[in-house]
């Protein structure tokens, strides 16, 4: 029912800070077993084209009113709906695309002329080209013209950050661990094939109106040779960043993107970031140090060795206020030595994630059915109700 | 030295199978007839100088080993795949190896453009590269990350040393970063030969494994038939390979000129025959003779340089080990007679021990 999505952000509030029943807005019942809540995004005062909403998450797959004999990889088989976001070197439109109907995410990359195109595009498209998997955004097509570059992705409707504000002090700990469940799949996916995503941060994990999870903007991203060279400690968005890599660590491993998602963990559960450092890599080390101690050579054997360490006036207590598991894993995650930390196939199987039904271990690594746009997904078979 | 264990192994194993998968999707065989790629007019040797222009141009810029291998390889799959004039051939080597920069080189690495055209010597300019780039995108679907002979060789010598650590008593170098450093060099080496580059990457380096451990070890063959079945790789085609690659590798030792790596042309023993046959192209260079000597001195640096060896120190966790120090100060050393202008002796490889 349309009533139910027009008004879907004020519901989700309500249901956060008052009991239903003295709503004003409980017209339609909340249905627990649908995901309303992800259909939210933010308010909007025009929304001319709600005909493009995602009705029980089918797109318009009739067949006919799509024209045939249109071709990837050109402009006109998409049509821009709406502007989703503005990045710094790119802006996201969601569209539709006109060669089978389905709703597509367009990232129109401004071309640069002078150099071309730039290397965060290239590596997300050949990085992205090889993934294929229920947990990463999947990239259907490139189109490339002379002033703009457009990926064209799945579309998906919000994003960890978007949710995480729309439910504030907390999201809900089932739906934490199904979240995380989902992270570390994607994760164990893309370092057991030696990639690095080197930007985990809830505005790059973008989730569906079922709850899937999905990794994007591999911008980043790098695929880590089996020999390790020296990568750039210019990575990771600050409040995110390891503090390897503060310390100016230049030979860092996938444990830099499992710190990455500890933050995102302790974020989804306190409902504000673990460790918002303002601008600057110093203070963001201070406040690490408070919550997990000044790291020693005998606690982190190299640290002294590493280029931004300085022995000084580091103060050091303990994550508190989490469930005794959920604060074991964190604990575990937000390690400051890398080498300490689990690996996103060691979380996977970490008892936090024990009361998951056991089917979900067994489900297999990778899409094998490439031309495919409808990705299964964990939760999907799962039926577990996802309310904030 | 600590080694890694069987969880170490299971992820090498599946490392392999994610890169094999990449490469079959990939991989293109180039054809060659009538001494010239088909459907090009670009011959076989002008390939081969094409490679070897850019492992000068990788050992200049101080990219890594792996980015020198992501070029030939895009290079190798664009020239199966269009038809490219000689008087191209600079200008798509040089955009092949700035996508490969940009793919793997971290952004401080990169240079701009217009740096890459002054710097390499092209000869053609940013906008020419700039289209190129285009061109190579478009023809390659965006899909640039395959696995290369320099990927699989680091796989399958990690592999050996976790599962027989004991074979690394048997190496000369007795340190496994400068042994996976030596076969990376053959590697290099190898993957300017055209004849080799008909071969998947993983059959390349298989054989040039094999090779080094039939040399050092007399149980080699357990362990090739351990890497042969992990890797899937046709036994024909691979002893097709490996006897190629052990022909290659011994011409360039036996060679008692310090340059013959740069000449030796398997498809044509007489020399003096294939200098003539560069001699027009060369004209096209503003100072002929200056960028030979060049070219030529700049190669000998990357064969003397074991300046990947840092990276394996990790893999391997080694600490920073004092026995090192010594031979990087004489390799410095070479380095700057080399720069000064000094002619230095290739170092022959490795001589077989049997």
């Amino acid at each position: 029912p349309v009533s139910t999505k027009e008004s879907g952000s004020q519901h989700l509030e309500l249901l956060d800070l008052t009991p239903l029943a003295e709503s004003t807005f409980s017209l339609v019942p909340i249905q627990p077993s649908r995901y309303h809540t992800l259909q939210v995004r933010r308010p909007k005062v025009e929304r001319p084209r709600r005909n493009s909403e995602p009705l029980g998450g089918r797109s318009f797959d009739t067949g006919q009113q799509w024209r045939s004999g249109l071709q990837f990889g050109v402009v006109t088989s998409y049509l821009n709906l709406e502007k989703l976001g503005d990045g710094a070197y790119s802006t996201v439109f969601k569209g539709i695309s006109r060669i089978n109907g389905q709703l597509v995410a367009l990232k129109v990359i401004r071309l640069k002329t002078e150099e071309g195109i730039p290397f965060t595009a290239i590596r997300e498209a050949s990085l992205l080209k090889g993934l294929k998997h229920a947990n990463i955004i999947l990239l259907h097509d490139i189109v490339h013209n002379s002033e703009t570059l457009t990926f064209v992705f799945e579309y998906v409707q919000t994003d960890l950050a978007q949710y995480i504000t729309q439910h504030p002090g907390g999201l809900r700990p089932n739906n934490v661990k199904l979240f995380m469940f989902q992270l570390f799949r994607g994760l164990e996916y893309i370092h057991q094939q030696r990639i690095l995503h080197r930007d985990i941060k809830p505005q790059n994990l973008l989730l569906t109106y079922l709850g899937e999870l999905k990794l994007a903007d591999f911008s980043l991203a790098r695929a880590q040779s089996v020999p390790s060279h020296n990568y750039s400690s210019e990575v990771v968005t600050l409040w995110y960043r390891p503090p390897e890599v503060l310390l100016g660590s230049t030979d860092y491993s996938a444990a830099l993107d499992v710190w990455g998602a500890g933050c995102v963990f302790v974020e989804m559960l306190e409902g504000v970031p673990a460790f918002p450092g303002t601008t600057d890599a110093c203070e963001l080390l201070q406040m690490i140090w408070r919550v997990l101690g000044v790291p020693t050579e005998d606690t982190w054997p190299g640290v002294s060795q590493l280029p931004n360490y300085r022995a000084g006036q580091w103060p050091g207590d303990l994550l508190g206020r989490l469930s005794r598991v959920a604060e074991d894993l964190a604990g575990q995650l937000l390690r400051c030595a890398p080498k300490d930390r689990l690996s996103a196939a060691e979380t996977l199987r970490h008892g936090y994630f024990s009361l998951l039904p056991p089917v979900l271990l067994q489900l297999t690594l990778e899409i094998k059915n490439e031309g495919s746009l409808c990705v299964p997904a964990p939760t999907r078979q799962l039926k577990v109700p996802m309310s904030p | 030295m600590k080694y890694p264990g069987s969880a170490e192994c299971q992820r090498l194993a599946f490392l392999l199978e994610e890169a094999l998968a990449r490469e079959s999707r990939l991989w293109k065989m180039p054809l060659h007839r009538n001494a010239s790629i088909q459907g090009t007019d670009i011959s076989p040797s002008q390939h081969d100088e094409a490679v070897l222009w850019l492992g000068e141009l990788c050992s200049r810029f101080k990219f890594y080993p792996e980015t020198f291998a992501l070029a030939v390889s895009i290079l190798n799959r664009l020239l199966a795949v269009v038809k490219a004039q000689p008087k191209y051939l600079r200008c798509i080597t040089v955009t092949c190896l700035i996508l490969a920069a940009k793919t793997n080189e971290e952004a401080e690495m990169i240079l701009s453009v217009g740096d890459f055209a002054v710097q390499s010597q092209c000869n053609c300019s940013p906008a020419e590269i700039l289209r190129m780039e285009r061109i190579i995108l478009d023809k390659l679907h965006w899909d640039l990350y395959i696995a290369t002979p320099v990927d699989f060789i680091n796989i399958f010598h990690a592999m050996v040393m976790s599962s027989r650590p004991h074979i690394l008593d048997l190496l000369p170098q007795k340190n496994p970063s400068r042994h996976a450093a030596f076969l990376t060099r053959q590697v290099q080496h190898c993957m300017a030969c055209h004849q080799l580059s008909q071969f998947k990457g993983s059959t390349l380096a298989l054989a040039i494994i094999t090779l080094e451990l039939e040399r050092v070890t007399p149980d080699w063959f357990s362990v090739f038939t351990d890497l042969l079945k992990k890797a899937q790789i046709d036994s024909v085609e691979f002893i097709r390979c490996k006897e190629l690659v052990d022909q290659y590798l011994s011409s360039l030792q036996l060679s008692s000129l310090p340059n013959m790596v740069y000449i030796y042309d398997p498809a044509n023993h007489d020399l003096m025959a294939h200098h003539m046959k560069f001699k027009p192209k060369e004209q096209e260079f503003p100072n002929p003779v200056n960028y030979r000597r060049k070219k030529i001195n700049t190669h000998v640096k990357v064969m003397e340089v074991d300046d990947f060896y840092d990276g394996f120190v990790y893999l391997y966790n080694e600490g920073m080990t004092a026995p090192e120090t010594g031979q990087s100060a004489d390799i410095n050393a070479c380095e700057k007679g080399l720069e000064l202008g000094s002619i230095s002796p290739c170092p022959p490889l490795q001589t077989p021990e049997i």
